[in-house]
C-alpha cells in the first residue's frame, strides 16, 4: 500500500469514528459531563485556545527540561558503564533496583521535598525518561562486533576515534528509539506532577475541568496533549530522516 | 639472510586456561609473499593470526614483525575476517575509508585511492551503496578494499571467502589474485579449501591438530597468473594430494 492510500485510510477511519460518536451521543442524549460529542470538544478547544497554549507551554517546558536532563545523564551513565569496567557491576544492579520503584508513587514525596513549583515536575519527567535512555545508550555503545574494534585497532585507531566513529554512530539509532519512548514517559511524569500540586500546566487545566464538571474542557486538553506528543515524536522522526537515513532504507527492505 | 622477515614466529605457544591451543609454532613470511595456512578445525589458525597481528599475546615464544617484537596491535597491518563486518551507516567508499580515519588521517586524502580500489575490486557503480544494498560477495570485496587502503605491510586474512557459495568463492579467489598482483602486499591467508590455498599462495603451511604447530611447509611453484586452467595441471593435482595427506595424517 502506498503512502497516499495509507493516509486516506487513516483519515477515513478517524472520520467514521467521529461521525459515529457524534450521532450516538446525540441519539441517546448522553449528558455532556459524561461524554461530550466531538463538536462540543472542538468548540471548547477553540474557545480556550489561549489558555490551552499557555498551560501546555508550561508542561512542555518541564517535560523537555526533564527529558534533556535524562538524555545527558543517561548517556553519561551509559559511557561510564561502557568504559569503566569496575563501575558496571555497581551501576547496573542499582539501576535495576531503582527501576523497580514505581516512580509515580514517589511523586507526593517530591512535592514535599521540592514544593509546588516546576522542580518536582521536571524531576519526575527526568526520572521517567532516564531508564529507557540509559539502557538503550548503553546497549548501542557496547554492542559492537568485536571484529570491528579489532580492525580499528589494527589501523591505529585510538579509543577516542573508535568512540567517535564507531560506538557513538552505533548508539545513535538506539538513542533515537529511546527518545520515542522516553518522551511520552517524561510527559506522563510532568502531568502527574501537575496533578499532585501547583497551579500551572495542562494537568491543572484538566483537574479544573474535572472539578467544574466541564468534561469538554478535559477532552480539549487531551487534544492539545496529543498534538504536543505528535510534534515531539515527529521531531525525532525528522532527526532520523536527516541523520539516520541509512537505517530507514534498511528497514524498508 | 640479510633482510628481516615481515613476520617471524619463534616457538610460539598459547594456553587458554588449562588448554594448550598452540605449541612450539615457528614460521617466517617474507616481503611480498602470499602464504596460506591450512589445518584441521580448532588447530589454532585464527589464534595464530591474532598473535601475529598483536591483537592477542602469546603465552610463550616470540613474534617479530620487521625485526621488532610484537607487543601491541600492529599499526600497519590489516585484517579480513570471514564476515565482512562493514559499518551499516557508511556507504561503500566511506567503509573503505574507515582505515584512514582510524589512523587519524583526513579521509579526503585517500578518497581517490579508495575509488581506485573499489573499481579494481569490481565495485564500480556501487560506491554510494550501503552495505545492506550489496550482495555478500560484494560486501566482502569492500572489506578487502578497506584492508588494502593504506597499503598494509602485512595483510591477514582469516577464511575471507568462507561464508560464500562455491562459485562466488572461486571467482573471488581469482579476483583476489588479480588485486594482489597489482598491489603485492605480504599476505597470510587462512583457508579450509586446499584448492584455494594452491591457487593463491606461494607457500602453504600445514598445521597439526591441537595443539597446533607448523607440520609442513609446502612451496607452490605453479606460475602466475593462475586460472581455471591451472586446476587441470597435473602438478596441481599432485600438490592437492600432498596437502590433503599432510592434513589428514597426524
Ligand atoms: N578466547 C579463547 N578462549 C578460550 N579458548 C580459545 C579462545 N580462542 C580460541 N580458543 C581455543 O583455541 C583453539 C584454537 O582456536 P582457533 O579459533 O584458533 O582455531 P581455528 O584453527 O581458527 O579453527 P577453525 O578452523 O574452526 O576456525 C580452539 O580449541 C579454541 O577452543
Ligand atoms: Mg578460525
Amino acid at each position: 500500500m502506498n503512502r497516499v492510500t495509507k493516509w486516506s485510510a487513516t483519515c477515513a477511519s478517524a472520520g467514521i469514528i467521529l461521525v459515529a460518536w457524534e450521532t450516538l451521543v446525540r441519539r441517546f442524549e448522553v449528558p455532556e459531563y459524561l461524554l461530550p460529542p466531538p463538536s462540543a470538544i472542538w468548540q471548547k478547544f477553540w474557545q480556550t485556545l489561549s489558555v490551552q497554549l499557555e498551560e501546555i507551554a508550561f508542561t512542555a517546558a518541564t517535560t523537555l527540561t526533564g527529558l534533556l536532563a535524562a538524555l545527558v545523564v543517561g548517556v553519561l551513565l551509559a559511557l561510564v558503564v561502557t568504559y569503566v569496567e569496575p563501575l558496571r557491576s555497581i551501576v547496573l544492579p542499582a539501576f535495576a533496583a531503582f527501576n523497580g520503584i514505581p516512580k509515580i508513587a514517589i511523586a507526593p514525596l517530591l512535592v514535599t521535598w521540592f514544593g509546588l513549583g516546576a522542580e518536582p515536575k521536571i524531576l519526575l519527567a527526568f526520572l521517567l525518561g532516564l531508564f529507557p535512555i540509559f539502557v538503550n545508550a548503553a546497549t548501542g555503545l557496547s554492542e559492537i562486533e568485536p571484529d570491528v574494534i579489532d580492525l580499528a585497532r589494527l589501523s591505529g585507531g585510538t579509543e577516542f576515534r573508535i568512540f567517535r566513529k564507531v560506538r557513538l554512530m552505533n548508539a545513535l539509532p538506539y538513542i533515537a528509539d529511546a527518545m520515542k519512548v522516553a518522551f511520552p514517559l517524561a510527559l506522563v511524569g510532568a502531568i502527574v506532577g501537575e496533578f499532585i500540586g501547583g497551579n500551572r500546566g495542562i494537568g491543572q487545566l484538566i483537574l479544573s475541568g474535572q472539578f467544574n464538571l466541564d468534561t469538554p474542557l478535559v477532552f480539549a486538553c487531551l487534544v492539545t496533549i496529543t498534538v504536543f506528543t505528535s510534534v515531539g515524536i515527529g521531531a525525532v522522526a525528522v532527526f532520523e530522516r536527516v541523520f539516520l537515513g541509512w537505517r530507514l532504507s534498511q528497514r524498508r527492505r | 639472510m640479510t633482510e628481516a622477515a615481515v613476520v617471524s614466529a619463534d616457538a610460539v605457544g598459547m594456553r587458554f586456561g588449562g588448554q594448550q591451543a598452540i605449541d612450539n609454532l615457528s614460521f617466517e613470511v617474507h616481503d611480498g609473499e602470499f602464504v596460506a595456512i591450512v589445518g584441521p578445525s580448532g588447530c589454532g589458525k585464527s589464534t595464530t593470526l591474532r598473535i601475529v597481528s598483536g591483537l592477542a599475546t602469546a603465552t610463550s615464544g616470540t613474534v617479530r614483525a620487521h625485526g621488532s617484537e610484537v607487543m601491541r596491535p600492529l599499526q600497519d597491518a590489516a585484517m579480513v575476517f570471514q564476515a565482512p563486518v562493514l559499518l551499516p551507516w557508511r556507504r561503500t567508499v566511506e567503509n573503505i575509508l574507515l582505515t584512514a580515519e582510524m589512523r587519524g588521517e583526513p579521509a579526503a586524502a585517500h578518497r581517490e585511492r579508495a575509488g581506485k580500489l573499489a573499481r579494481l575490486a569490481g565495485l564500480e557503480g556501487f560506491e554510494r551503496h550501503y552495505p545492506h544494498e550489496l550482495s555478500g560477495g560484494m560486501q566482502q570485496r569492500v572489506s578487502i578494499c578497506r584492508a588494502l587502503l593504506l597499503d598494509p605491510s602485512l595483510l591477514l586474512m582469516d577464511e575471507p571467502f568462507g561464508a560464500l557459495d562455491v562459485m562466488t568463492r572461486e571467482k573471488m579467489g581469482f579476483e583476489l589474485q588479480r588485486i594482489w598482483t597489482a598491489t603485492r602486499n605480504t599476505v597470510l591467508f587462512v583457508t579450509h579449501s586446499i584448492s584455494e590455498a594452491i591457487l593463491l599462495s606461494d607457500r602453504i603451511l600445514v598445521m597439526s591438530p591441537r595443539p597446533g604447530r607448523i607440520k609442513t611447509d609446502i612451496p607452490v611453484a605453479l606460475e602466475r597468473p593462475r586460472s581455471v586452467e591451472t586446476l587441470k595441471d597435473p602438478r596441481f593435482g599432485e600438490l592437492a594430494v600432498t596437502v590433503r595427506e599432510q592434513i589428514e595424517t597426524t
